[in-house]
Order: C-alpha cells, then structure tokens, then sequence
C-alpha cells in the first residue's frame, strides 16, 4: 500500500491484452515510486514500458494487482475518477510535445487547469508562471507552430507541473530534439527535480535515464533488473541480465 | 468546464476551419434563408389584403344572392335581386346601422376635356358611406342622387393633368351613353375598399347608385333588352335591382354582426321583401364579412407556405447531414487533440460538450445568416411585388431555435465518438 512517502506504487501489476492469443504486457511488476524520487524506465520495444506509463499514468487499469497513485488505487476508480486523478496527480511530457495547435502557448498550459474548472484569469496567470520558470516568458502568446522543438517541449514540461501533480510522466521526452536542446529539456528536468517533482522518465537512450536516481529495466514485461545511480551500484531482482542499452528506435 | 470555456475553444476550431465551416454552415443558410423569405412575403402578402380591412370594413357584412351551391368568392353567382326599398327596410332594421346597394356600371372610357382615357373598370356605384370618410384624402364622400364621384388615385393620375376635386367628367357608358360626374372626392389608396371590388390597385371610379345605376338599370328595362333573365325583374319592378347589398353592423363586435346579419337575411327571405320573389331553392342570400371572404384565399396563401417551409426542412435536414458529415471528420482528424484534452483531465463530457458546442455553433451561425438573407430576400421581394413588409419575429426566433436543434442533433453522434475516443489510442493517432 501506499504511504504518505510514494508518490506511485505497482503491487504484483498484470496486464493481460487478448488479441487472439493472451499477451501479457505486464507480468507481475512491483515498483515503488517514492515521492521526490527520479525514475527512469528502460527496455527494448515490447518489454511493456508502455502499459506501465499507461498504468501509472492512469490512462488504462491493471489486469491483476493494484496501481497507486497519489493514494489512490487507480484500479478501484471508474472512468470519470479516473480522469479527475490523471487531471490532478499526473503530468504528462510526450516524445511528440502533443499540445493543442490551435492554442497558444498560454493556453496550452493552462488547459489541465481549464477542466478541473478552474477560473481563467488564475489559469492564465499560473501559466505564464511556469513559462517563465521553463524560460518562456515572452513566449506565451505563440502558436505551437511557432516555437522550437525545445521550445514546445518546455510548453509541455509547464503543462504538466500546471496542477503540482503527484508525479511527472515523461515518455522519450528528448526523442525528436537535437542534443544542445535535449540537454537543455533535461537539465529542467532536474531543476524541478530538486525543486522536489517526482519524475519518471520512459526512454531508450542510457545517457537520458543516467539523469535520474536509479532505472528499472524492462524485459518481457517483468522488471529485469533496477539499477541505483549515484554510487550506489545496480540492484539486479532478476537472474538474468541482458542489454540494458537497446538501440533501435521505440517510442510506443 | 463551464459552457462559455467549451464555447470559447469550440469557436477556435472553426476559426481554424474557415472555408470547411462556412461551405457547412451554407446548408443551414439556404434552408433557413427559404423559410424566412418565403414566410416574410407569405405574411406581406396576407397583411397587403388583411390590412386592407379597416375597422369601419370589419363591421360591414357583404351579402348577395347565388344559388346555394355556387362556389367562389364574393359575387359568385350573384344575381340582382334587391330593390330600393330593400336596401331601405334592411337600413331601418333595429340591429343594422345602414345598408346600401352595390353595381358596377360597365363603361369604356373617361374624358377629362380634351383628353380621353379608357376605362374598362366601370363605374362602382353604391351608397356614399362606401367610402368611409377616413379614406378620403381629399374632398368628401359623393351624395346620393347628386352626379358626383369620389375617384382613387389611379383613377385621377391617369390623366396628364391630374383631377382633382371640383373637376367635371365625362363617363362613356357601354353603349355610348354619356354621363357626367363631378369629382368631389379622391380617396387615399388605389387598392379596392371592399372584397367586392377585389384588393389589387387600378383606377376606380365610386358613384352614387342613384341617379347612376338607377337610370341604368331602369333605361335597360325600358329599352327591352335580349337579356330575358335579368332584364325581366328590373323590366316589372321598373326600378333597378342591386346586385349586392352593404350591411353596416353598429360594431365590430361579432355578436353585433351576427345580429345585422340574421336580421337582414330574415328580412329579405320574408314575403315582406322584394327580394323575395326570386329567393327560395333556386338563390339564397349570402352575408359574409371581409374577414370571411378572405378566409379562403388565407387557406391557400397558408398551403402554399406550408409547402415551401416543407422544401426549406428538407434543404435544413440535408445542412445537418453536411454538420454531422464534417463533425465526424473533424472528430477523426482531431483524434490526438481529444487524446491530448483526455490525458491532461477531460472528461467525456467535456469532449462531448465540446463538439456539440461547435455542431451548434455552425447551427445558429447557419441560423443567423440564413435569416438575415431571408429578410433580406422577403424584403426585396416585398419591394418588388409592392407589398407593404411585415417581419413574421416570431419565425426569426423560431429559425435560432431550428439552427441550434440542427446543431444538436447533428452534432450528437460525431461529439459522442469523440467522447468515447480512448486516450490511449487517440495518444498514439498519427
């Protein structure tokens, strides 16, 4: 169960997709997030690394075992609950920025803010806090199409602080940026980091998942092995060790 | 997310889309536009005529004898039949105010001096209260065994120089005859003043019965005309027969017009009436009020409205079609929008509510826009057609109601696929 400290945890999680023969995306995962922590996840294509962010992210629910976020068990919630906690305790960054093109930057922030009702002047006023915080205070009133990959990418990192979730879900958030700009995107990441954010970053590149405290590594939808970073050496659960550094494209 | 929040994003997306979102919203427009123009020239038209009955008219009842079953409108199968002294009984009768013959005289031309002009409408004669004294512009009503005539417009400018009151003419009767008229009044409109005439604007010319149609009727008698029928009653009698009788009702009140109008026809199918003699299975009197006769042609004018307003809701019914067509493609094309809105904390009733905000959208603008080009177009065509304009309101506020309807119902299904588009596929849409 989770306590005042985990921000997400995974008890014993199956996902089980039935397209003809049963697929278990997930095949009892058990992962604790705490709160404040920086997490990232690594495996090849197919090793589950989506469901889990689906899971976590509460966008889907587990077949077997409970998901925790921000308290809640995502597994006992309906769909309209389910869609509140998303709103309030989860922060999404894609690989592909995803924000609204007909919105400029300003709304772009303040749109998590907009379905929790909350009143436009303070949205907006919230909003161009963060892009300020991400560096983009004389951004706001561009249009998604006229920002930098970086640029809109920083718009996405705003977005997902804009409700002070309990964690924030990054999925190959430096996937379609050069490296100057890449590093840029991850050096904020570890400012709000330390700022106290819990991160959870999805990726395939090694020198991205070296940014955070430890990685989990994913293999046919089992946790391989968790690698603690700063000096405290790698945890391996699992007996066998395969490459921890795929190389060919994934984004799914 | 309130509704001015899912208004303000919806509005967005269509901006997004101008040419898409107005090509949509033509259907609508058309459909719409059809409805109000034809109903704005529908309820012209019906004020052009209904319009024409003053209050002073709507006490007046309009009687006449046909045969039973003759079908028509006013004067269908009239036959002359009431006398003089008829006219004067039913004006003395306790529950009718007055009551005056009505005859057209056939004539061919009119002569003002030197200049002649044909006139085909004849000379309408009846009593002098005919022309109520508020329709005149100038002058006054004609009296009765005086030649004068009371004139309309289209009569008195058909000359170079127009008549006015004092003026002398010269009537040629169909036949050659002459009669001279003093024109004492000039009335305020060219349109007829009783259903009896009809409503249209043509040069009238409004005599007095006697000496005009008396000496006609009765010089027609006498000279024995090859008419047996009708020639016979004014021939016996030796004094001309009305065609149609006025019966002025004290009010407009329906109790009182009723009254005038059962007091009248008992009087004249009594044996104590002249008219009597030609009454009974073969004619009966008719009194019918202006707003009666109109009835039918109101039925008619109602049909044909109510069969363009059909064409126009098939033209509204394939403009939602088009709504729900474009909504559905922009749901697809939105796909990773409405995944995005998802992930972030929209509600299925966001989503929902945020298509059937722009489904209604291009409804009420389709609405709004249909309905000024309607009045537009009821306008022009009331302009063209000489009509005075009257604005059906009630339809504009009706045609919204229809625009936002439309919007709803083409916008239900798309806005409920969006709302039911999973995050996790919609995420993924390329």
């Amino acid at each position: 169960m989770a306590t005042a400290e985990t921000a997400v945890s995974l008890s014993d999680v199956r996902k089980t997709y039935r397209i003809g023969e049963p697929v278990h995306a997930l095949d009892g995962v058990s992962l604790e997030v705490p709160e404040g922590s920086y997490t990232a996840i690594m495996g090849p294509s197919g090793s589950g690394k989506s469901t889990l962010m689906n899971l976590v992210g509460c966008l889907d629910t587990p077949t077997e075992g409970e998901v925790v976020v921000g308290g809640r068990a995502v597994d006992t919630l309906d769909d309209r609950e389910r869609t509140r906690l998303r709103g309030t305790e989860v922060g999404f960054v894609f690989q592909t920025f995803n924000l609204m093109p007909r919105l400029n930057a300003v709304e772009n922030v303040a749109l998590p803010q907009l379905f929790q009702g909350i009143d436009r002047t303070e949205r907006r006023e919230r909003a161009r806090d963060l892009l300020e915080r991400v560096g983009l205070a004389d951004r706001g009133d561009h249009l998604p199409n006229e920002l930098s990959g970086g640029q809109r990418q920083r718009v996405a990192l705003a977005r997902a602080l804009v409700n002070d979730p309990a964690i924030v879900l990054a999925d190959e958030p430096s996937g379609n940026l050069d490296t100057d700009t890449e590093a840029e995107i991850l050096d904020l990441f570890d400012e709000f980091h330390d700022a106290g954010t819990t991160m959870i970053v999805v990726t395939h590149e090694r020198h991205v998942a070296e940014r955070a405290d430890r990685i989990v590594h994913l293999l046919d939808g089992r946790i391989e092995r968790i690698e603690e970073l700063e000096g405290d050496g790698a945890v391996e659960p699992a007996s066998r060790t395969g490459s921890s550094e795929p190389t060919e494209a994934d984004s799914e | 997310m309130n509704p001015l929040e899912s208004l303000r994003l919806a509005w967005r997306s269509i901006r997004g889309h101008k040419l898409r979102s107005a090509l949509t919203t033509l259907g609508i427009v058309i459909g719409i536009a059809a409805v109000i123009a034809f109903v704005t020239l529908g309820a012209s038209l019906q004020a052009g005529i209904i319009g024409d009955i003053s209050p002073d008219d709507q006490r007046n009842v309009y009687g006449w004898a046909a045969d039973p079953d003759t079908e028509g409108g006013p004067l269908a199968g009239a036959q002359p039949v009431f006398t003089d002294d008829d006219l004067a009984a039913v004006g003395d009768l306790d529950e009718v105010e007055a009551a005056y013959g009505y005859a057209t005289i056939q004539t061919q031309a009119i002569s003002n001096g030197e200049e002649t002009v044909a006139q085909g409408n004849g000379l309408i004669a009846s009593g002098p209260s005919y022309i109520r004294e508020e329709r005149l512009a100038e002058g006054r009503q004609f009296r009765q065994g005086e030649r004068e005539a009371v004139l309309n417009p289209a009569a008195a400018n058909q000359f170079e120089e127009n008549v006015t009151v004092g003026d002398e003419l010269t009537v040629t009767i169909l036949g050659g005859e002459r009669r001279t008229v003093e024109v004492v009044g000039i009335t305020d409109t060219s349109e007829g003043q009783s259903p009896f005439e009809g409503f249209e604007s043509s040069p009238r010319v409004y005599v007095p019965t006697d000496p005009y149609y008396t000496e006609q009727a009765s010089g027609l008698g006498a000279g024995g005309g090859d008419d047996g029928g009708d020639n016979e009653s004014a021939g016996e009698s030796g004094e001309a027969r009305f065609l149609a009788i006025i019966v002025e009702a004290p009010s407009d009140d329906e109790a009182d017009i009723d009254a005038a109008r059962e007091s009248a026809t008992d009087y004249l199918e009594s044996d104590r009436s002249d008219a009597s003699e030609f009454l009974g299975d073969d004619l009966a009197v008719t009194f019918r009020t202006s707003t009666e006769l109109l009835q039918q042609l109101q039925d008619v004018l109602d049909l044909l409205r109510n069969f363009i307003v059909g064409i126009a809701a098939i033209s509204l019914l394939v403009g939602s079609i088009g709504i729900a067509n474009i909504m559905l493609v922009s749901v697809t094309e939105r796909t990773r929008e409405i995944g995005i809105m998802k992930a972030v904390g929209a509600q299925n009733r966001d989503v929902l509510g945020l298509f059937l905000t722009e489904a209604v959208i291009l409804g009420v603008i389709g609405a709004i826009l249909g309905t000024g080009l309607g009045l537009i177009g009821g306008y022009v065509g009331a302009e063209y057609v000489d009509l005075p304009l009257v604005y059906p309101l009630e339809y504009v506020a009706l045609a919204i109601v229809v625009g936002i309807l439309v919007g709803v119902l083409a916008g239900l299904y798309p806005a409920w696929r969006a709302a039911r588009t999973d995050p996790i596929d919609a995420l993924r849409y390329e």
